[in-house]
């Protein structure tokens, strides 16, 4: 729990790196200069569905200043994937979404490797394009992928074909209390493919050494993930594969890593370093980013629940088709979240949903903020309003009499510690005035909650290493894109070793130093490294406060740091400085040099024994529509979190606002659009809307707290779960608004309009 | 192939440099001149990551030529502080926190100084239209919105 002698933890501290990054200073991916550096590029297939009969890189490989042209024949035969291991770095026999890598060349400027991509000759020959996941997974439906098996954990009898990923819920006997029900309410929701449209493009640069290493820079969340990738797909031994994080602009899943991301840009980057023995550097040009890096699936979501007359939920049953695209990528993973999602986090005994996840012809399915939880959401919540209309409930009542309370578990999650998800209700009721404001024509309120269950997951480390002069130099897996690493992350540290903040400087990650850590995704910067952050400093206080207990005859007990000094406490006079103690040092240990680390096991264990405290948020919009053009005006926006223990207030709200306004983004306009071919209609920004700030409100982000959670202090995460709420918070305000239920992604105009005519309106 | 030699003043240091006629302005400023500050996104003018100010005036600088900048004042995120000192702008992204990755700040930056060069007491209204050609993926705008406000105190 935090401590009211906090000095630091709750502090607004400027984010570590921010001057730099107000003058134009920070050196993104993109901002690299490696000297002599070849550009790369690649070559992507225009088919969403092909043989590749031949590959024709004669021309290209004769081209003067083309120094390397690589296609699957040149890496080794080894494939990459997540749970299912169906991916080369380049195509090999067989396209699958249009946009996926087929070669790649290196030249001297980027016009020639834009030349040279245009002489390779690819012969292709077309097969059947699946865009809809419903007509792929049909036994009928032509084979995506000829060697990957059906999942494993498939129920007997189910026939399906093209599925990658199979995830169910089932708890108590659904069937039976349907029928026992005295309401049941049947529902199917739709949602699209979004990308996440970070700012910064993808980057990858590789350069080979002169010892046999290569070096790799990589704007990616996760750069060990990045190492093993490169090192598997080069065949090089760990050890000579180095992994440097360039600052990130932006990834919100999108740059999770190679294999999550299902990208293979470091890999193929360091395949033409390595040809071409020479650095080369690949920057992704936005529309073919749009094309071909990982998105945020669409899935289609029948959702059927039974209550009884008094508004008490007891059955649940469902199914989720969730597009994987024409690799697994993270389509297991996110399908399998969304179908315990749809499942829900109230108390309900009787659920049984089925979710498939399911092979296309198009990019494919990654870890985009909260993964499988916003779409669950907008069907889930949707559905939670169209239940308590159908019982002439209120909806936060309906909610409340169903909210989970101390004890209670939910989907994936046996035992609650406590639950704050009726406050979050409470408090976002209050807060938009529901029932007190006057609400205008075509004026609506909506509410919608929302969780992001914080399971079991990697370990991570970190390494504190404090200096002779008193500052410390601190290692973490996590890397800086706004979020813990260089808010939180440095607070910790200067409130376990009592030193200025200032004093702190947090590194991004290089493989070659930094401990290990699966990457900056999960909501887990806090949790991982923060409680190891945690560990390594108080380790590194010890040693210091050793060390000094020797100098001032005095037991390391009876010790404390203030003001860059170590006192007895209680008798300042008896003292002495930091900085002595860690010069003298040297004479000693070397240096100091804290290390702790998350340990994942026993933190499970913990939550076990204890139950669980898990992160729950109620978010409410006001809209107004315009019933003659469907279009919907977010007029206040309130979104209402418990995170926990709130270490940097500023920074959990900005991940709560951004996570929001994502949401918002694709609750209001985003959407991929693809025509029957596989092709993306809308790959620049001129076509992708996103939302700008005069389609936004202000979005007011309010914590509440007394649940403390499973990270340093008590904290939680708080980078996902703000996406979660919005687009069914969004549908449930029209609704209000207008009576119209509109079921299908994205609340644009045109959808709002068609639905409202639908409805007679 | 053919080159164009051009003359302009950037952050008020005039630099005289040899471009190809199909060079866009965003990279001549970053690959020829280095000014990196100047962020590389959309390259449709969409997005504002590479807001510049040309003569006074906010321009998104991949749709603008390079040798269309021929004899212009160009004013980079580079150029906005006074020496150490930053611009009250800058300050206030820090203070209120609306700098998370900071790929879209440079951009903003630009947009805003442009609109406190105009109007000193903005209302809601002028900010947002100040910056609605400046997208920002991770803030929801909320804190940015705070720090032109925060800027605009400081200032007057």
């Amino acid at each position: 729990m935090a401590k009211a002698e906090h000095t630091v933890l709750g502090t607004n501290m400027p984010r570590m790196g921010g001057v730099e990054r107000v003058v134009g200073k920070g050196i993104y991916g993109i901002d690299l200069n490696l000297p002599d550096a070849l550009s790369g590029g690649v070559l992507r297939s225009e088919h969403a569905h092909a043989k590749i009969v031949g590959i024709d890189t004669s021309e290209a490989k004769a081209m003067p200043g083309v120094r390397a042209v690589v296609t699957a024949t040149d890496a080794p035969d080894v494939r990459y994937g997540r749970s299912y291991i169906d991916r080369y770095i380049l195509a090999k026999g067989k396209v699958r979404y249009m946009g996926d890598p087929v070669a790649a060349v290196a030249a001297d400027s980027q016009a020639l490797v834009k030349e040279a991509l245009k002489k390779i000759k690819v012969a292709y020959e077309p097969l059947p394009v699946m865009v809809d996941p419903e007509e792929t997974m049909k036994e009928s439906a032509p084979t995506i992928h000829d060697d990957m098996p059906l999942p494993k954990n498939l129920p007997e009898g189910v026939k399906v074909k093209n599925v990658c990923g199979y995830a169910a819920v089932n708890i108590g006997d659904a069937e039976t209390a349907m029928a026992e029900a005295d309401v049941v309410v049947d529902e199917v929701y739709e949602t699209r493919m979004i990308h996440p449209q970070y700012l910064e493009p993808r980057i990858a640069a590789a350069r080979p050494e002169e010892d046999g290493r290569i070096t790799v820079w990589a704007n990616a969340q996760a750069p060990f993930p990045v190492r093993t990738e490169v090192a598997n797909l080069t065949g090089l031994p760990l050890n000579r594969v180095r992994v440097i994080s360039t600052d990130i602009g932006g990834g919100f899943g999108g740059k999770g890593s190679g294999v999550t991301s299902s990208a293979g840009l470091e890999p193929i980057c360091a395949l033409l370093a390595l040809t071409a023995g020479q650095a080369v550097m690949i920057v992704l040009d936005k529309a073919e980013e749009t094309i071909s890096t990982t998105i945020r699936s669409g899935c289609k979501i029948w959702i059927k629940s039974g209550v009884k007359k008094d508004g008490a939920l007891v059955a649940r049953q469902g199914k989720v088709v969730y597009d994987a695209g024409g690799y697994s990528g993270f389509g297991n993973q996110a399908g399998g979240r969304c179908t315990q999602m749809v499942g829900g986090w109230y108390r309900l005994p009787n659920i049984h949903m089925d979710g498939f996840t399911v092979y296309t012809n198009k990019q494919v399915c990654g870890p985009v903020r909260g993964p499988g939880g916003p779409q669950a959401t907008f069907a889930m919540e949707s559905h939670m309003d169209s239940i308590a209309a159908r019982l002439g409930m209120d909806p936060i009542e309906f909610r409340l009499k169903n909210a989970p309370e101390k004890g209670d578990g939910i989907v994936g999650v046996p035992k609650l510690r406590d639950s704050s998800l009726a406050e979050t209700l409470r408090v976002a009721r209050e807060k938009i005035g529901w029932g007190k404001v006057k609400l205008g024509k075509n004026q609506g309120i909506g509410f919608a909650t929302g969780a992001w269950i914080e399971g079991s997951g990697p370990g991570g480390g970190a390494v504190v290493k404090v200096n002779e002069d008193g500052s410390a130099t601190v290692h973490i897996g996590k890397v800086d894109y706004g979020t813990a690493a260089r808010f939180g992350i440095p607070m910790i540290v200067a409130e376990e070793l009592r030193i200025p903040t200032d004093d702190v400087t947090v590194l991004n990650v290089d493989t070659d130093a930094s401990p290990w850590d699966a990457g900056t995704v999960g909501s887990r910067s806090m949790l991982v490294s923060g409680s190891a952050v945690k560990l390594a400093a108080e380790d590194a206080r010890n040693q210091i406060l050793r060390m000094a207990a020797a100098q001032l005859e005095a037991s390391p007990e009876d010790l404390e740091i203030r003001d860059r000094r170590i006192q007895v406490k209680g008798a300042p006079s008896r003292s002495v400085s930091l900085a002595s103690v860690c010069t003298a040092a040297h004479n000693e240990i070397g240096d100091v040099i804290g290390r702790g680390y998350f340990d994942s096991k026993a933190s499970q264990a913990d939550e076990r024994e204890r139950g669980s405290s898990q992160p729950f948020t109620t978010h409410a919009a006001m809209v107004e529509v315009d019933t003659d053009t469907g279009n919907v005006k977010v007029l206040k926006y309130v979104a209402v979190h418990d995170v926990g223990f709130v270490v940097h207030p500023k920074a959990v709200e900005g991940q709560i606002e951004g996570a929001a306004a994502m949401s918002l983004g694709q609750a209001l306009c985003e959407q991929v659009v693809h025509d029957g071919q596989g092709r993306t209609l809308n790959p620049t920004f001129v076509d992708y809307l996103m939302p700008t700030i005069n389609m936004l409100p202000r979005i007011e982000a309010i914590t509440v707290s007394g649940y403390p959670g499973a990270g340093p202090y008590g904290t939680k995460g708080a980078g996902e779960i703000g996406s979660v709420p919005p687009m069914a918070c969004i549908a449930n305000a029209i609704c209000n608004a207008t009576g119209v239920r509109v079921r299908r992604l994205p609340l644009s105009p045109e959808n709002v309009l068609r639905a409202l005519r639908e409805a007679g309106k | 192939m053919m080159s164009l030699e051009i003359t302009l003043t950037v952050n008020g240091k005039s630099h005289t440099a040899e471009l190809e006629p199909a060079t866009a302005l965003v990279d001549f400023l970053r690959d020829i001149l280095g000014y990196k500050g100047v962020k590389l996104c959309c390259n449709t003018g969409e997005c504002g990551a590479c807001t510049i100010l040309m003569d006074g005036k906010p321009v998104n600088s991949c749709v603008v030529l390079g040798a269309d900048a021929a004899g212009t004042d160009v004013v980079t995120v580079e150029g906005i502080a006074d020496g150490d000192e930053l611009h009250p702008v800058q300050q206030a992204f820090i203070d209120t926190g609306a700098v998370q990755c900071g790929y879209c700040t440079p951009g903003f930056i630009v947009s805003i100084k442009a609109l406190l060069d105009r109007s000193k007491n903005p209302t809601a209204e002028e900010i947002e239209e100040a910056i609605s050609g400046n997208i920002c993926r991770c803030t929801g705008y909320t804190k940015i919105f705070d720090a032109v406000e925060l800027a605009a105190k400081q200032i007057s």
